[in-house]
């Protein structure tokens, strides 16, 4: 039943669209106006309903190429999650850190995860990018960034 | 529902109570210490909105004005906290309890946007320090409109209320949609029956000027411009009296035309919740001293606006006195959360 | 007559040695900050606006004037080398912007936006001087109604928006319209969908959005890729090369297209972002080699680029012979005029002449100043290309990070970037197109309101979308626009069947 990709999509839009459809309906009534908050996701969410079953039963077959698009080896795709994972610790820490060092840190470890063996030039942007930027926002531009354990 | 609203009254109640004890209590400290309050660092003013709008403007001139005359010597900066129609600034301020230090500008959505159930905070949450100034509400018509005065108007919203369709910026509930249903349902208009589309960008102006909707609710200074170019023309404002300045005066109010209401778009300022009452103190002076000041005049004169000094005891009497009426209209309505 | 001397009044505020320094200073600090990617026109004026304080109106205004549009000039640089549009109205640019770059024509393909930009701006710039008094009637004709129907015209050119399978393009569009729907509605003030999280009160910025699906999923692409050979001869990044049949080949979409953005950007609330959109559909859909759209086209990075210019301008329209502000932007500039003690209106014209002449005259030697300071910078910007694989790609997560921070300093926004970076990647491997998802998120937004709108001002009734001419004559051109092209492929097809 799950046998191509369009189909397990489609089952999974199925899914959103149903969750989305039965929050559309729980949405409260307004007694003003002629057409409510709720009739634009209702549509939605049936046309999304009808346009995953159209997925599911299209006997589209996916070209060369889609194929070879959405075939990543697995050592890649835990590569991307490494990298999602310092995002994520960068956007959890930077504020209370502080820009300048957060982003050092940051831009360090992910060029260098990423296989930048240069590190003398990596340490120098490192250090010179989150400055700059710094100096550019805050002093230039008076865009305040969160200054974290850096006195500045 | 009922209540939160009754604790709501009863924290502000003992706020007031608070208030007042430690007033007594400073007094008796400032007797021995002198002025006790002084800024020691940059001063936060937070305009709970984006830049260019009219929190950030009052923030950023106020700022302005305090440093140009040296009122406050210390340095002022006006950050902006967009989001949530000013809940995440008031979120943040609300975080920074007991500082004195921080601040923000306030208008009437301080109320408007907790009675509708979209912050935790309202103005009760807060210290307030001072109101400057009070813009008034106006409704305009198309220049060519067949009304020439607000009972014309509101005459024919009780005969044919579908055939009136009443446009303003906010979303329903809020400002521009209340200050309206205020003065109408003054005039003996049914409440319930009133025609209200909300319209961002620009949208607004342009559905009155071009006769898609009807009538306009919106600030008078949004109207000068418009009606001294003899595009539309404005039925009524919400003062409490005729206004000063050129075209200004001319606007009739409500109330000379025999519909016995008024709405206030206050504007002021307040610190986080448990400010010290020297601080407190110190602001209050220093924002009467703003407000008497010839600067500041300018500035008034510059946007229409009109002057309007309470301190924060009068200030908080008054708002949770407004507070009350709009919650009562909000619930009338079916809009009551 | 009155407009030549006020005109004149205008060169003369334009020409003086303080006009053209303060053009000047505008447009190099607008066309600076618009390079930053998150960094657009709005952040850009409100920057502006407590630096003029006490300064002389006019040059002050002109300088205000310089930084927006040179703003939406240089918006076009990050979308065109990082596929990380700063600003709404050059998400179309990257389109075949991008695609140009990666085949190692970057520094053409950033001439091409260069020339495009300043022709679009300096024709948009002639059509203001001429018409803007005249067109302050065409600025208010659209009511709700036709609002709807220009964005109904605009969504039915999703399916010339990619290539593939339709429902998959369907499919991302309603996902787009969906994903719009969350916050607090307008109109009726009630919570769709926020589960009572402020943050989503207000709905998710455009920005999220558009740096999410397309310099995050991109730099997911550039991670995947890292270990293939950096990008082809570093040296030839940086070359112009504009030869004169590429001139050729754009000169058609800039002319046609300047006009179609000025008039887009003379209704309030449409603006650069729909104006750029419906030029690249628009030249998309004339041309006779519409598969080269999307692959690096000149004409596809030409239409959008002298669009968005020319719609910039446009804006001017309203905002100086009205004083309605026609978006966000324009919003922030009124601020700017106000805190100047200026007000634009009907009256600007009458009187503050020098101010209203004054600022549409320097907007020709802004024009000029940006495609001179522009066009050197070329070859230096473009090697931002030739950046080692691992270090640009921490560098344009930093800038996109940034970029969304500086609008809301929210670290929720940051979050939704990294869900929505992580939803582009997806789309991408399972070959959903992205721009359907991104114009469905610009337009549905609008097209409900509108809808609602007059819903509410007709008492519910649909008669009010065919009653007048303008919706009804819109809304026809959108079903032709539909049922033609399929009309065509069925009969081709007949014909060759038959054959």
């Amino acid at each position: 039943m799950l046998s191509t990709m369009n189909r397990r999509i489609g089952l999974l839009l199925f899914i959103i669209a149903s969750v989305y459809l039965y929050l559309s309906f729980q949405l409260p009534n307004y007694p003003y106006a002629p057409v409510d908050a709720d009739v634009i996701p209702k549509g939605l969410g049936i046309l999304m309903l009808i346009l995953s079953v159209a997925l599911f039963f299209s006997r589209a077959i996916e070209t060369e190429a889609e194929k070879a698009k959405r075939n990543i080896p697995k050592k890649e795709l835990l590569v991307l999650l490494a990298v999602f994972a310092m995002i994520f610790l960068y956007i959890l820490l930077f504020e209370m850190v502080g820009f300048i060092v957060m982003t050092a840190v940051f831009i360090f470890f992910c060029s260098w995860f990423l296989g930048y063996e240069k590190w003398k030039t990596n340490i120098i942007v490192s250090i010179l990018f989150p400055l700059g930027m710094y100096i550019i926002f805050v002093f230039a531009l008076g865009i305040s960034l969160p200054n974290g354990i850096l006195p500045i | 529902m009922k209540k939160t609203w009754l604790t709501a009254i009863l924290a502000a109640g003992a706020l007031t109570l608070a208030g007042c004890n430690s007033d007594n209590s400073s007094e008796g400290a400032s007797g021995e210490e002198g002025g006790s309050f002084e800024p020691s660092k940059t001063i936060e003013v937070v305009a709970p909105a984006g830049a260019g709008g009219g929190w950030d403007t009052t923030a950023r001139e106020v700022a302005r004005i305090f440093g140009e005359t040296g009122i406050i010597e210390e340095n002022l900066t006006v950050i902006n906290k967009e989001g949530g129609g000013g809940a995440i600034g008031w979120a943040y301020i609300h975080g920074q309890d007991g500082s004195a230090h921080n601040m923000f500008v306030a208008s009437p959505p301080l109320m408007f946007v907790p009675l509708n159930g979209q912050s935790e905070h309202g103005h009760e949450d807060f210290t307030p320090l001072a109101n400057v100034i009070a813009d008034y509400g106006a409704f305009a018509v198309s220049a060519d409109s067949e009304w020439d005065d607000l009972n014309d108007l509101f005459d024919q919203m009780k005969e044919d209320p579908e055939s009136v369709t009443v446009v303003g910026t906010s979303a329903p509930g809020s400002m521009d949609h209340m200050q309206f249903v205020r003065i109408a349902k003054a005039a003996g208009v049914d409440p319930t029956k009133i025609k209200y589309v909300s319209a961002q960008d620009g949208g607004a102006l342009t559905s009155v000027l071009n006769g898609s909707v009807d009538v306009f609710s919106t600030g008078v200074g949004e109207t000068v411009e418009q009606v001294r170019a003899g595009n539309i023309k404005v039925l009524g404002i919400t003062a409490e009296e005729r206004m000063e300045g050129e075209v200004l005066s001319e606007f009739p109010t409500a109330i000379e035309q025999g519909i016995d209401e008024s709405f206030v778009n206050w504007r002021g300022f307040f610190g986080p919740p448990n400010m010290d009452q020297a601080a407190v103190d110190y602001y209050e002076e220093k924002f009467k001293e703003l407000s008497e000041s010839e600067e500041f005049a300018e500035v008034r004169k510059k946007y229409g606006w009109s002057e309007m000094y309470m301190d924060g005891e009068e200030y908080e009497e008054f708002l949770d006195n407004e507070k009350q009426e709009i919650q009562a209209l909000l619930e009338e309505i079916g809009l009551g959360n | 007559m009155d407009a030549f001397q006020g005109l004149l009044a205008g060169f003369q505020v334009a020409l003086s040695w303080e006009g053209i320094l303060f053009v000047l200073i505008g447009v190099v600090v607008g066309t600076l900050i618009g390079m930053m990617p998150g960094l657009g026109p709005i952040s850009a004026i409100a920057i502006m606006i407590p630096i003029t304080y006490g300064m002389d109106p006019a040059p002050a205004l002109v300088m205000m004037a310089g930084v927006y549009y040179g703003a939406v000039f240089g918006g076009s640089t990050s979308s065109i080398l990082l596929n990380a549009p700063g600003i709404s109205g050059t998400v179309a640019t990257a389109f075949d912007g991008y695609p140009m770059a990666q085949q190692g024509k970057a520094g053409k393909a950033l001439a091409i936006a260069a020339i495009a930009s300043f022709f679009g701006g300096t024709v948009s710039v002639i059509m203001l001087m001429l018409l803007a008094p005249a067109l302050a009637s065409v600025a208010i004709s659209f009511g709700p109604p036709a609002y709807f129907a220009l964005m109904l015209m605009g969504l039915t050119a999703i399916s010339s928006l990619s290539e593939g399978s339709t429902i998959k393009a369907m499919i991302s569009a309603v996902a787009g319209v969906m994903v719009v729907t969350i916050g607090i509605d307008p109109q009726t003030g009630t919570q769709r969908f926020t589960f009572g999280n402020v943050n989503l009160f207000d709905g998710f910025d455009f920005l999220v959005i558009a740096l999410g699906l397309f310099a995050l999923a991109e730099v997911c692409m550039l991670i995947m890729n890292r270990k293939n050979r950096n990008l082809s001869d570093d040296q030839k990044l940086g070359s112009l090369k504009v030869t004169k049949s590429d001139l050729k080949e754009m000169s058609g979409p800039m002319t046609r297209q300047s006009f179609v953005g000025f008039m887009l950007g003379v209704l309030p609330g449409a603006g650069a972002t729909i104006a750029s959109f419906i030029s690249y559909i628009f030249e998309k859909k004339i041309s006779k080699n519409p598969e080269e759209f999307g692959k690096g086209s000149i004409k596809g990075l030409a239409a959008p680029e002298s669009s968005n210019n020319a719609a910039t301008s446009g804006a001017f329209v309203p905002l100086l012979s009205l004083g309605i502000p026609g978006s966000g932007t324009t919003a922030v500039m009124l601020g700017a005029f106000l805190v100047l003690g200026v007000q634009p209106g009907p009256l600007l014209m009458s009187d503050r002449p020098e101010i209203f002449w004054g600022i549409i005259a320097s907007m020709y030697l802004g024009n000029i100043f940006l495609l001179v300071l522009n066009l050197p910078l070329i070859p230096y910007l473009a090697k931002i290309l030739s950046i080692p694989r691992p270090l640009l790609i921490s560098l344009v997560i930093m800038f996109s990070l940034i970029g969304v921070y500086s609008i809301s300093f929210n670290t929720f926004d940051l979050y939704m970037l990294l869900v929505f970076g992580a939803l582009g990647f997806a789309m991408r491997v399972f070959s959903f197109p992205a721009p359907p998802f991104i114009l469905a998120f610009i337009l549905g937004g609008m097209m409900e309101q509108a809808f609602r709108q007059s819903m509410t001002i007709s008492n519910g009734s649909l008669g009010i979308f065919v009653n007048s001419p303008l919706p009804l004559a819109l809304i026809i051109v959108s079903l032709l626009s539909l049922t033609i092209p399929a009309f065509i492929k069925w009969r081709s097809r007949r014909l060759s069947l038959k054959r």
